[in-house]
């Protein structure tokens, strides 16, 4: 016994205190004792009936899945919607080679497949083993049935029915639309803090990433028994192993009503479908309202959600043309004349420019010691017969006037250099040089060739095609700037409302009437009169089309990447064709803009695909009767036929003539400053 | 370390002061805290690895460090000191306990705020140590005459006030605790054990007027205990045996519990159900061992303690550690009702686990000085 009487180190008071402090000590082993009792009684005497009856039994908790929210275009056709599906899952810690061997075996699965099962399962282990992981997602009905048949011989496998995501229309609208991919190990953490399941897709690209939150919805959570073999328990036991709540119904997601037109985003993919790269936007000018934004090449979102193999991305990757660059909005490309406008209404506004100052176009121009070539020789011309013909020479006079600030203000105020709040694909903000931007960021001396360069769109000038299609909604609607809107309405699942965004202004511009009429009378004559850059190569009948084209060079000769792909008919040294317009002239409805990658002149290559998109418009989307005889044959007395592009054999040899004199001849002493034989 | 009142014993007299002072430092105490504290980690790690609650184990192991410094603390200072501030810190202790109360009022959604976040604990835990401290200042005098009936019944209201806050909070789990705490002391200092039956009696008389100042949720878990069923009251209890009966006579095996999946919060006030379920009877045997070695190894310093003063924090520490070690246990197995009381050393949580540091570290000081001063 440890207790040994202390009597000679307490005085005498302390002698009944040991006496008690014995009995207490006593007391406390008989307590301990009672304890080590029925330890005895319940793990020696009854623990071979408690063991039976706990060992096997395991509760596990699952996430329901909630129904993601479909992504619909304005006239409710699903653009991103789910499919029936069956996912199979593995518990880690019951997973054994051999089961996965015989998986393998049961569903014929390659190597290659079997080894991204297996590295689920350790991701899965590392994480908790003890928590179903999915190692085969979108999986059809007979690989389910057959799975489902051997789950006896495959401890820790488990069946779920979970709808997948699908996009009915293929690569329709696919930047636009995005596609969903799993987490990566390194983001997990940051979306498991956020409610998420580690085996859940989330949004990657477009808008799936974007209204990611809307999309989602709510998970439920169910909690079942399961024995040792991984076999589900029935109702009444599970009863008795689980406590509280057994199903937390899942929210489904709220679908994501779209401004977009299907039919016109089709036609308008359709209409870029035989170039190798391209951008369309199509938006209401009354609105801000995107219809149909494109670009091409793109990808298809089924293929990316989860069924993306190697080799197919490596394709994709090594595609020079990037097909994951959304070249409508995030890629910035050099305007070329269709941003001439910019200066002309600063130089109508500054009383710089007046509509019938004539100005000598000898071909060439002069500036500082460099000879600049125009598109063509265009003698005397007034400001409207420059916007109609593109001639340079003038727009490069009134850039001497106005000077490169003055141009970048006026840029700045139709939307140029800043994002347009869009809020999807990362929304690009482009370039708008001025002086203090050449002197302070690229540390060079200020010329006037870099304001005359940035007069017709060259240079160091750099937009987004959305931004451009923004600036003409501008134009078409007389000074109002919207914020381009992409979401129409959010609906609950239920179809209750849940938000309606409204159109946003992003600027209301002071733009002069006579100035805006000026350049509108200008645009008109483009594409409507002869000697129109675009005229020349088509006419719409059906509904009065004005617009703008222009032809952007390159400026630097671009180096092959490394094992990049030969794509036919892509000539990374080619300009840039645009064209940007709207229609009906009197009263606008949709603003287009068309940008062609390396596809060289505005109005031979742009042009003819904006006229088919418009013809198709108001042929099929918003038919309108074709107005006899009237304005079309008055205007056009040099090209009657409109058969689609091929028609003014008159006027295209000499156009085509003129750019080989031009091209080769870029005599540059001053490299800085590029000659500009844009437009035709 | 005479300023310390620190005394060596007599034989080591010409041995380096380092090794007097080692001889005097009470080992056996030590090693089994540091075996306790061993024995919870593991069972914390084997309980929680693989899951998201295994960062517990660094947080316990963080707690341990500053328990071992407050251990220290504690050892070095006199204990009579201590003793002599004992009225202060219950007045000081009643008063934290008043303004948490008023402070705390609609502040938690649980109805219950001993866990208003003060500082690094809860004043209640304290309150233990405190109530030792002033058991033994009222006990210090050694002559029965000086306890007139006067005086004792200050006392036992000074020392009620304290247990009334707290189980007013309510903590009914820590209200009986010192309740208990303080009759074990009653019963071994009182100049007659007389008063202390009476008291005893008195409030086994009085459970049923408790009863009906309880809470729903309390008396639901006492219901759950006497009629153990998985769907209602008991679900923690029938788990819980459920966890340390399937242990059997060897256990699962470390890291093989099942039951922790069904024990809500097994890691505060079920640590011990996971131990029996994968180290079996043996290893609950030798766990339940080793506290009850603790317990009488606190008992027998208090029986060498020097004077009064010494005898009755060791008596209070040993009834404190061996009340938490009876009512936790009992409740893993079922025989208790299901309230909120540790298993020392053993228990995830860091109030707990620094109040017991502390507990041992006065027993230590008594220890230290036991030759004299």
């Amino acid at each position: 016994m440890l207790l040994r009487s202390g009597g000679t180190n307490g005085g005498p008071a302390l002698g009944e205190l040991h006496r008690r402090l014995k009995w207490v000590a006593l007391v406390g082993i008989v307590g301990l004792l009672v304890l080590a009792a029925r330890l005895w009684q319940l793990q020696v005497m009854r623990g071979e009936g408690y063991f039976v009856r706990t060992v096997s039994n395991v509760v596990k908790e699952r996430y329901l899945t909630s129904v993601r929210g479909k992504l619909l275009d304005r006239n409710n056709v699903p653009l991103a919607d789910n499919r029936p599906a069956f996912s199979f899952y593995v518990t880690p810690r019951h997973f054994t080679p051999a089961v996965g061997a015989e998986l393998a075996r049961l569903l014929g699965l390659s190597d290659d497949e079997l080894q991204r099962v297996l590295d689920r399962v350790a991701v899965g282990r590392k994480r908790d083993a003890r928590m179903p992981i999915v190692v085969l997602e979108d999986q059809g009905r007979d690989r389910a049935a057959r799975v489902e048949q051997a789950l006896g011989r495959l401890p820790g496998v488990e069946v779920r029915h979970e709808p997948y995501r699908y996009y009915p229309q293929g690569a329709l609208a696919a930047h636009l639309i995005g596609y969903m991919t799993q987490m990566t190990a390194d983001e997990a953490d940051r979306f498991l803090n956020k409610g998420y399941d580690p085996n859940e897709l989330v949004g990657r690209y477009g808008l799936e990433l974007a209204w990611e939150n809307y999309l989602r919805g709510k998970k439920g959570i169910e909690r079942y028994a399961v024995d040792a073999r991984g076999q589900r328990l029935d109702e009444k036991t599970a009863a008795t192993l689980i406590q509280g709540e057994r199903v937390i119904g899942a929210v489904p997601g709220a679908n994501v009503i779209l401004t977009i037109d299907a039919e016109l985003q089709r036609m308008a993919e359709k209409a870029v479908a035989h170039v190798p790269a391209a951008a369309v936007v199509i938006v209401e000018p009354r609105t801000g309202k995107l219809r149909a934004v494109v670009s091409r090449p793109s990808f298809d979102p089924n293929v990316m959600t989860g069924h993306l193999t190697k080799q197919e991305y490596e394709l994709l990757r090594r595609d020079p043309r990037k097909p994951f660059v959304d070249k409508a909005l995030r890629a910035t490309y050099p305007p070329g004349s269709v941003f001439k406008f910019v200066t002309a209404l600063a130089a109508l506004e500054d009383h710089h420019a007046t509509e019938d100052e004539g100005i000598l176009c000898t071909g060439a121009y002069e500036l500082s010691g460099t000879t600049f070539k125009c598109n063509a020789t265009h003698g005397k011309v007034d400001l409207i017969g420059a916007i109609q013909k593109s001639c340079n020479v003038y727009f490069w006079k009134l850039a001497e006037r106005i000077g490169l600030d003055r141009i970048a203000e006026t840029a700045r105020l139709y939307g140029f250099g800043v994002p347009t709040n869009l809020g999807l694909n990362g929304d690009a903000g482009g370039r708008i040089p001025t002086k203090a931007w050449y002197e302070q960021e690229q540390h060079v001396k200020y010329k006037i060739g870099y304001a005359t360069n940035a007069a017709t769109g060259q240079g160091d000038v750099e937009v987004s095609p959305l931004q451009m299609a923004m600036a003409y909604g501008a134009i078409a609607n007389g000074g109002t700037l919207w914020v381009p809107q992409v979401v129409e309405r959010i609906e609950a699942s239920d179809g209750s409302e849940i938000t309606s965004p409204e159109p946003k202004i992003a600027r209301d511009i002071k733009v002069p009437a006579d100035a805006l009429d000026i350049w509108r009378r200008g645009m008109w004559k483009v594409t409507n009169e002869a000697g129109g850059t675009a005229f020349d190569h088509g006419y719409v009948a059906r509904v009065p089309v004005m617009g703008k084209t222009g032809t952007a060079e390159i400026r630097t000769k671009r180096k092959k990447e490394p094992n990049e792909r030969n794509i036919e008919d892509w000539h990374p040294t080619r300009s840039h064709a645009w064209f940007a317009g709207y229609a009906p002239a009197g009263d606008p409805e949709i603003v287009i803009l068309v940008f062609i990658e390396h596809g060289g002149s505005g109005g031979r290559v742009a042009w003819p695909i904006a006229k088919e998109i418009l013809e198709g418009y108001f042929t099929k989307i918003h038919p309108v009767a074709a107005p006899e005889g009237k304005k079309p044959e008055a205007a056009r007395p040099v090209a009657p036929a409109p058969a689609a592009g091929k028609k003014p054999e008159a006027k295209k040899p000499a156009v085509e003539a003129k750019k080989p004199v031009v091209e080769p001849k870029k005599p540059a002493p001053d490299d800085d400053l590029e000659p500009i034989d844009g437009d035709d | 370390m005479r300023g310390t009142g620190l005394a060596l014993p007599r034989s080591t007299i010409g041995v380096s002061r380092w090794r007097r002072f080692r001889a005097a430092v009470d080992w056996p105490l030590i090693i089994t805290v540091v075996a306790l504290c061993a024995i919870g980690l593991l069972n914390l790690h084997s309980s929680t690895v693989g899951t998201r609650h295994h960062a517990r184990c660094d947080t316990q192991m963080r707690w341990m460090i500053v328990g071992t410094i407050a251990f220290v603390v504690v050892t070095v200072i006199d204990y009579r000191a201590l003793v002599r501030l004992a009225i202060l810190g219950l007045v000081a202790a009643i008063v934290l306990l008043i303004v948490v109360r008023l402070l705390g009022e609609g502040a938690h959604g649980k109805g219950s705020y001993r866990w208003l976040n003060m500082g690094s604990g809860q004043p209640s835990e304290l309150a233990k140590l405190i109530v030792i401290l002033a058991l033994a200042r009222m006990f210090q005098d050694g002559e029965p005459t000086r306890y007139t009936p006067e005086v004792l019944v200050a006392w036992g209201v000074a020392l009620a006030i304290p247990v009334g806050l707290i189980a007013i909070q309510p903590d009914l789990g820590t209200a009986t605790l010192l309740s208990l705490i303080i009759l074990t002391v009653g019963f071994l200092a009182m100049p007659s054990v007389w008063p202390m039956v009476h008291v005893t009696l008195a409030g086994l008389l009085a459970i049923p007027i408790l009863w009906e100042k309880m809470e729903g949720y309390q008396k639901d878990r006492i219901l759950g205990f006497l009629d153990p069923n998985p769907q209602g009251n008991g679900w923690q209890t029938w788990q819980s045996v459920f966890a340390v009966g399937s242990g059997r006579v060897w256990g699962k095996g470390m890291g093989e519990s099942t039951q922790k999946e069904f024990v809500p919060e097994y890691w505060t006030d079920f640590p011990f159900a996971i131990w029996s379920e994968e180290w079996g009877f043996v290893g609950s045997f030798f766990l339940l061992a080793i506290f009850g070695f603790l317990i009488v190894w606190i008992l027998n310093v208090g029986l060498s303690a020097r004077d009064r003063v010494g005898a009755v924090i060791c008596v209070g520490v040993a009834g404190m550690t061996f009340w938490h070690v009876l009512v936790n246990i009992a409740m893993v197995l079922g025989i208790a009702p299901v309230v909120g009381v540790t298993l020392p050393f053993i228990s995830y949580g860091g109030s707990s686990l620094i109040v017991f540091f502390m507990a041992m570290g006065l027993v230590a000081n008594v220890s230290l000085r036991k030759h004299g001063y």
